[in-house]
């Protein structure tokens, strides 16, 4: 299924460079809600449970830059393989991100 | 939506009997699937700018409940955001209808009630 197939239409990767970009802008997003998540951990009052929720968020971010190269470079082939484990990936440390945001708001 | 779990890992072994679509149409719908992701990421966002930039409510713990509902829309788009990926992806390599959802008015239809909550909040508070 790696093989061009012979209904392969070349579009000189039109569709996979704004697929890239959209892997990009969504990184990006993602770092908003870091930085929002980081803010309350510089508090004076802070505690280690909003340094640690913090810090985990910050991993969380950088799973998802690293989630979205990985995917940038598969996108490289021609014809680009579909995306898989990725996108379930993705999905799930967004969802990670959410709980996360969750106990930081009600810390 | 749980019969489709495998689905998530690894769409391509589950249909032996599908084969490959067009790589147009998967990478349409992987950026369909990170618009998603992108509106669950502005949602949750939306609800860490709540918890930290609203005032206190007059209505005790408003403020947080609505912070909270945010970042659970959130969460919630983002799993149905990888569901609706894998049933396309598999519609696609049997030649099925692509699947419909009703997601995005049930998710209209509860931001806007959130926003009406908040106009209610804003009123009350005004006359003081």
């Amino acid at each position: 299924m790696s093989e061009p197939s012979a209904e392969w239409t070349p579009d000189h990767g039109a569709s996979a460079e704004r697929t890239r970009l959209a892997w990009r802008r969504t990184a990006l997003s993602a770092g908003v809600v870091v930085l929002l998540a980081a803010r309350p951990a510089f508090d004076p009052d802070a505690g280690p449970g909003l340094w640690i929720t913090a810090a985990l968020c910050g991993a969380g971010w950088s799973a998802l830059v690293a989630l979205a190269y990985r995917r940038a470079r598969a996108l490289r082939r021609r014809p680009p393989h579909p995306g898989r484990r990725s996108i379930t990936a993705y999905a799930f440390v967004t969802v990670g991100l959410a709980a996360l945001a969750g106990v930081i708001v009600m810390l | 939506m749980f019969g489709g779990l495998r689905q998530w890992i690894d769409p391509e072994k589950t249909p032996t009997v599908g084969r490959t679509p067009d790589y147009r149409f998967s990478l349409a719908n992987e950026r369909t699937f990170l618009a998603w992701i992108r509106t669950g990421l502005a949602l949750i966002a939306g609800g860490l700018g709540c918890a930290q930039f609203l005032p206190p409510l007059p209505i005790a713990y408003l403020r947080e409940v609505i912070a909270v509902a945010l970042l659970v829309l959130g969460g919630l788009v983002a799993l149905r955001a990888v569901d609706h990926w894998a049933r396309t992806e598999r519609a696609m390599r049997l030649g099925e209808e692509l699947p419909g959802s009703r997601f995005p008015a049930f998710l209209a239809v509860i931001v806007a009630l959130g926003a009406l909550l908040l106009i209610v909040a804003v009123l009350l508070q005004s006359p003081r």
